[in-house]
């Protein structure tokens, strides 16, 4: 037993040591401070130990240490339960680390910075530990003080008067502390907060609490009255910036924390309130911040309203308190100081300077897992901690906050992202010769150790080999970033074959998830095949990919709403990571994650509803309440409409396909897609099976009708083949939304038969794009023409790739058009069916575009020498290609189970097989009689034609009828810019782009305001100081005044 | 799959019947034209003298594969929508129709169109990819009226299938679809102008302006091979608008004379109208003809 009042001995007494110390012992000092460190943390843990390992039913029984031997309330106690041992194990342990990272500043500081840090750690101990309230003011302004030292390390103008404005407002703050030390002393008789009990003077109490309670959230930097915190975070020094993110804020919470029993409940909903609305505007103001230190000092400001609102709900929470807590907390000392050391490492303020990062991989990563891990993506605490927040509040009586803290999410994650993104551009970071010291990279490695250690205990509640372990794979993927680029595929390869093998008796039984179990698992071997040509080094590429890969297997194995959560999230963090790669401009991936973050926020809250309604597994809902039901399937239907980018909420999808790495593109495209429909599939069955209102079915047809006729109305007038196919797949999703919206059993049929050719077709066009840009080096098919001759593999693909999706007999298009139109006649939805079917024909223009101008016409001349597409890139497209067509030539082979796997619930007519025959109650199709037929007509007319014309003669380009004039270029022959001029008069005003322009407006307006309220810091401490007072005037009055009772 | 030999002998009659009636049409179609300009126009046995000749030429030359599989997709386009139509009703001339519907020749239709523009873009001549890209152009819209009769037409008779909807306007003349449902009949007519490609709507192939289009490159017997397509299509398609609005033939010469008539309907058109523009021919099928076909679906519940 070691008393915890040898944290405080230890502490003051080297600080005091160290000063008296002389300057030529100043190494010594500095082991010194590191050993007090070392023991103070010690103590801690030897109490963590004691509660949580060695005598684990003493937990409820917590040690208290009364100073000078008297009990309270004659001397002061301080406590050290495991609440006392975990947080001060948690700073002094941080300590260590940031003393390691600040070595260089001690040194260029001197013995005082080493005294002041100590006694700073120390002050936050005892705050931690003490029950007294006048303690804990004495040692506030211990704190206090320190930090105004602390930021003053950094001497200039702006770090003096920061630090004099911090202390202004702090002495402000403490002095309401104290009044309230005073008023509690008067009314409870005591000092002590274990005696706040039974008040002797019932009238004062309340304001003695609310004094007290105002100074701690004051302390905590509550929106509108923090001015002095965040000058302080822009102009202190990175490193100490750090220690306030890390060391101040988890201490000024566990002490509202430990006040928490004595507030009245009414009280917590206001502090709820406070909390959340300084995590949203905090959040909202950081996305115009263009100051790294100061965007960090928002963010810090907001994860604190966010974990005092936590706070707030502790009791509604339950046991999920802790985890959730704790998950916020963690997270955002270990991420916080990360990135501020690494602001300090790097250099630089403006965002856009730490492109130098891509140059130095480890840092890289630890730079991706700090971000990512502060926007909430798995497996991070923070993921795991807002799901159990989420999923735990009562909706119907926190709505208001709830919504607050999603739409406050989504600022967080537009700011995060940006500035990841802005460090996209490699070629413009110097090669940096700088090589990080000893002392920073060990306290930065600890972090990201951290982190990755709480992810794991977090994931480690979900089934271990289903998902702890594929997210160690994606992890083992980072590590081994520096093997030969084949290599890794082949890894890649192993570990989705034996994912396979592993998820195969799991899905077998349940066949939409076999479907899609079997698409994801063929789509991501056939699509990392064409890795093997790109030898060159890119970095976490495969790790990136194979992110996207577990994603997506977790989504088939799930069988709970929060592992779909985890993989969809999985899969559209590495979305992100492939698009943002490449990507010509900030912009494209940034709008792809924000609309995934919309569409992630819709399903978080749509879970949460279901959750309220007993459902955990959103794909199988036996029975819950309607009303809850209905907005939480919606809500998912809209998250899902993002990702299959349904009209107007698909601005994100073609560039986001067009500028990810060639390769990558099949994938995020062609495979990635298919998730959402699963989504959907699943919300859409399980609305069916409640028998919820059918008019969704009718809206949801125009909206598959107008998304198909919109995407291939903007794919053609597109010059990039990549944003051209990409505009397809928005065509294609919206013909499955529109078969899904059928409700009945042909649709579902149509639904699945499309998803599978879609795949099948959509993954071999962009995998014949990917071979043809590899080798002409662009993306603009104006500049290709007449490649047949150079790329005659490629162009089979192609070829077969635009018959099957135009629909033509006889490949295996024509068996869905077909299916369409006999479900379109059986629901006589012929306006929605003609719009489907114009948009059908409408993909002829562009289908021909792509293969014209690239493969046909004129060869150019910069393009003569280029050859047939890596054979990685034609193997994949011919397997598809064999898939493509047996489907073609037996449509029942796949139609008959398919018909097998639609739910029973879809009533309505089903095809009737007669052999080959495909009989519905309209009209009939035999598949493989059709391509028989054709085959044979079409060998007969060819030996016909050869036979007249054996001997036609080849001849060379410029060979042609051209009046008689020999053409003067390629380029002015090759018609391909602008193909469709004439249509675009005639019809171009369909495709005017309202969305866009209107998704760019909601965001200027956004920006807007956030630009507007910024104003409030106007940097003037009197103004500081007023926003202080006002905020406790204001709080009071709506306590006091009747508004929270 | 075995062969029914006797109906392979009945189809290539029929398709004998159709390729010659289809020569002798255009014939007189000439003739019919010139007539109107007051020239004397050619004999009506030119389209056999033309054919003859070009299958004859022997000098000949390719720009590739594509370029030299273009006819054929373009013949067995035609061939194909023959193949699947039935001819005479109740008769052995019922072709193949038991593959496929209504729905199987509106998108084979594309076959022979698709084929053939990749084939004459591969020839680089910057009249065929003009061409091609008026041609796609234009039958987005042209589909957009047929379709939408082809649907009112499905659900008046609850059958997708061409026989079918020919037993149903068997046995009187106002059993006739174009009586039946005269707005769908109208819409659907409206659309056959576009399909011919005839004046005003001859933007693809628009001599004077981009002469002759999509086929410029062709020559010899490819371009045989594109004229026995135009003479068994024409008469095809015809046969289309027969079956679906005309109550269909029960002998050759019903189906023939009827297919004239229906026929005469774009010649006549032709004759008298100048050529559109591009992006007046693309919008003009979602004017009038589509208002009139939403009218024939609205009349289904009247």
């Amino acid at each position: 037993m070691v008393s915890p009042i040898y944290i405080v001995a230890i502490g003051l007494g080297v600080a005091f040591l160290i000063v008296l110390s002389n300057t030529k012992l100043f190494n010594f000092s500095l082991i010194l401070l590191l050993l007090s460190l070392i023991a103070m943390t010690s103590i801690s843990g030897f109490w963590l130990t004691h509660y949580l390992l060695l005598f684990p039913l003493s937990i409820d029984f917590p040690y208290e240490e009364f100073t000078a031997g008297f009990a309270p309330p004659i001397a002061i106690n301080l406590r050290m339960s495991v609440f006392e041992a975990f947080m001060t194990f948690a700073i002094n342990l941080f300590s260590i680390f940031a003393a390691i990272f600040n070595w260089k500043l001690f040194k260029e500081n001197g013995k005082y910075a080493l005294s002041i840090f100590l006694i700073f750690t120390m002050a936050a101990n005892v705050i931690i530990m003490t029950r007294d309230v006048f303690n804990m003011f004495v040692f506030l302004e211990i704190a206090s003080i320190a930090t105004a030292g602390l930021v003053i390390f950094t001497q200039n103008t702006i770090s003096i008067s920061a630090g004099f404005k911090y202390l202004m407002s702090t002495s402000i703050i403490s002095s309401l502390l104290l009044l309230g030390a005073i008023f509690g002393y008067v009314s409870f008789g005591s000092l002590n907060i274990d005696f706040y009990i039974i008040p002797i003077l019932p009238d004062i109490a309340p304001v003695a609490l609310f004094l007290i309670l105002i100074a701690l959230v004051l302390e905590s930097k509550p929106v509108f009255a923090n001015g002095w915190a965040l000058d302080m975070y822009e102009s202190a020094h990175p490193n100490i910036g750090a220690m306030f993110s890390s060391i101040t804020t988890p201490t000024i919470l566990f002490a509202i924390f430990k006040i928490l029993p004595l507030i009245p409940e009414s009280w917590l909903t206001v502090l709820g309130w406070i909390g959340i609305i300084t995590f949203t505007v905090s959040n909202f103001l950081a996305i115009r911040q263009t100051h790294i230190r100061r965007l960090l000092g928002y963010s810090s400001i907001a994860q604190t309203g966010l974990m005092l609102m936590v706070l707030s709900f502790a009791s509604e929470l339950n046991d999920y308190f802790f985890p959730i807590f704790l998950g916020f907390l963690i997270t955002n000392m270990v991420a916080k100081a990360g990135l501020f050391w690494l602001r300090d490492m790097i250099g630089p303020d403006e965002l856009n300077k730490w492109n130098i990062l891509r140059t130095k991989p480890l840092y890289y990563f630890l730079y991706i897992i700090f971000i990512f891990a502060l926007a909430g993506f798995p497996p991070f605490p923070i993921f795991f901690a807002k799901w159990h927040l989420l999923m735990n509040l009562n909706f119907t009586s926190h709505a208001p906050e709830i919504i607050l803290l999603l739409v406050g999410s989504l600022f967080e994650l537009i700011y995060l992202s940006n500035w990841f993104v802005l460090t996209r551009d490699k070629e413009s970071a110097q090669e940096s010769t700088y090589r990080p010291a000893w002392n920073q990279i060990i306290p930065l490695f600890f972090s990201g150790l951290v982190l990755l250690f709480a992810s794991a205990f977090y994931l480690n509640n979900l089934d271990l080999w289903l998902f702890a372990f594929p997210s160690a794979v994606v992890l083992l993927f980072f590590f081994i970033d520096f093997v030969p680029s084949w290599v890794k595929t082949v890894l890649a390869m192993v570990f989705v074959a034996i994912a396979a093998y592993y998820i195969y008796p799991l899905v077998q039984h349940d066949q939409i998830r076999l479907l899609f179990a079997s698409l994801f698992v063929i789509g991501s071997l056939l699509t990392l095949i064409p890795t093997f040509a790109r030898k060159e080094k890119r970095l976490f590429f495969h790790a990136y990919f194979v992110m996207v890969i577990t994603g997506l297997l977790m989504l088939v194995v799930a069988g709970k709403n929060l592992e779909f959560f985890l993989g969809w999230e999985y899969m559209t963090l590495g979305s992100f990571f492939l698009v943002e790669r490449r990507s010509l401009t900030k912009n494209t991936p940034l709008t792809f994650m924000i609309f995934s973050g919309v569409s992630a926020y819709f399903l978080l809250a749509g879970f949460m509803l279901l959750n309220q309604g007993g459902v955990s597994w959103f794909a199988s809902i036996v029975k819950s309440i309607p009303e809850i039901l209905i907005p939480g399937l919606i809500l998912l239907l809209l998250g899902f409409f993002i990702k299959i980018a349904a009209l107007g909420l698909h601005i994100w999808l073609p560039s986001a396909y067009a500028e990810a790495d060639d390769d990558a593109t099949p994938l995020i495209s062609g495979v990635v897609i298919n998730a959402g429909v699963l989504g959907l599939i699943w919300a859409l069955f399980s609305w069916k099976l409640l028998n919820l209102p059918s008019d969704l079915f009718y809206y949801l047809g125009w909206l598959g009708a107008l998304t198909a006729l919109a995407g291939n109305m903007m794919a053609i007038y597109e010059e990039n083949m990549k944003r051209l196919i990409a505009y397809s797949s928005m065509a294609a999703m919206g013909y499955v939304l529109f078969a899904l919206s059928f409700d009945m059993h042909l649709g579902v049929l149509i639904a699945l038969y499309y998803t599978i050719i879609h795949f099948l077709y959509k993954t071999m066009l962009f995998i014949s794009a990917a071979g043809v840009a590899f080798r002409t080096k662009t993306h603009n098919m104006y500049e290709m023409g007449g490649l047949i001759k150079n790329m005659p593999l490629s162009f089979i693909a192609v070829l077969i790739g635009i018959i099957v999706l135009a629909g033509m007999p006889p490949l295996a298009g024509f068996p869905a058009k077909w299916m369409f139109y006999n479900a379109v006649v059986m629901k006589e939805w012929f306006f929605q069916g003609l719009i489907v079917f114009y948009s059908g024909i409408v993909a002829f223009l562009y289908l021909y575009k792509l293969i014209a101008s690239v493969f046909l016409g004129q060869l150019k001349d910069p393009l003569r020498k280029v050859k047939e597409a890596p054979i990685w890139f034609i193997i994949p497209q011919f397997i598809l290609i064999v898939f493509l067509l047996f489907i073609s030539v037996f449509p029942d082979q796949i139609l008959q189970p398919l018909a097998s796997f639609v739910p029973s619930m879809f009533g309505g007519e089903q095809l009737s097989w007669n052999g080959t025959l495909a009989n519905t109650s309209f009209g009939y199709n035999d598949a493989f009689a059709i391509m028989n037929i054709v085959m044979i007509m079409f060998a007969v007319l060819f030996t016909w034609l050869y036979i007249n014309s054996r001997k036609a003669q080849k001849v060379k380009q410029f060979n042609i009828v051209f009046a008689a004039e020999k053409p003067f270029r390629p380029e002015t022959t090759h018609v391909s810019y602008n193909m469709f001029a004439g249509y675009n008069k005639a019809l171009g005003f369909l495709v005017y782009p309202i969305f866009s322009l209107g998704w760019k407006k909601v965001a200027e307006v956004i920006e807007d305001v956030a630009e507007t309220i910024r104003k409030w810091y106007n940097g003037n401490g009197q103004a500081y100081a007023l926003h202080v007072l006002l905020f406790s005037f204001i709080v009071y009055l709506i306590i006091f005044g009747g508004f929270a009772l | 799959m075995t062969i029914d030999w006797i109906k392979l002998l009945f189809t290539l009659l029929g398709l004998f019947i159709v390729l010659n009636w289809g020569l002798i049409q255009y014939g007189i179609v000439r003739r019919i034209t010139a007539r109107v300009a007051k020239r004397i126009g050619m004999p009506v046995y030119q389209p056999y003298i033309d054919l003859i000749k070009n299958y004859s030429i022997r000098s000949q030359v390719s720009h590739g594969v594509m370029f030299y599989l273009g006819p054929v997709f373009r013949l067995a386009g035609g061939v194909g929508i023959f193949l699947f139509m039935p001819m005479i009703y109740d008769s052995p001339f019922s072709n193949y129709s038991f593959a496929g519907d209504i729905i199987l020749i509106l998108y084979f239709m594309f076959f022979g169109m698709l084929g053939m523009a990749l084939g004459a873009s591969e020839g680089g001549h910057p009249y065929s990819f003009i061409g091609i890209s008026r041609g796609l152009s234009q039958f987005t819209t042209i589909e957009v009226p047929f379709t939408i009769a082809v649907l009112a037409l499905a659900v008046q008779h609850h059958t997708l299938s061409i026989t079918d909807i020919v037993q149903a306007q068997q046995g009187n003349i106002w059993n006739w679809n174009v009586f039946q449902n005269p707005f769908a009949a109208a819409a659907a007519l409206l659309a056959f102008l576009g399909m011919m490609g005839a004046a005003p709507f001859n933007i693809v192939m628009a001599p004077q302006e981009i002469p002759i289009g999509p086929p410029t490159e062709y020559h010899g017997t490819y371009l045989g091979v594109l004229q026995t397509n135009r003479a068994i299509l024409y008469v095809t398609e015809s046969i289309l608008m027969v079956n679906l609005f005309f109550g269909g033939a029960t002998n050759w010469i019903e189906l023939l004379l009827k297919s004239f008539v229906v026929y005469m309907w774009p010649v006549f058109v032709s004759t008298v109208f100048p050529r559109f523009r591009v992006d007046q021919s693309v919008p003009w099928f979602l004017k009038v003809p589509l208002i009139i076909g939403i009218f024939g679906i609205i009349y289904l519940y009247l």
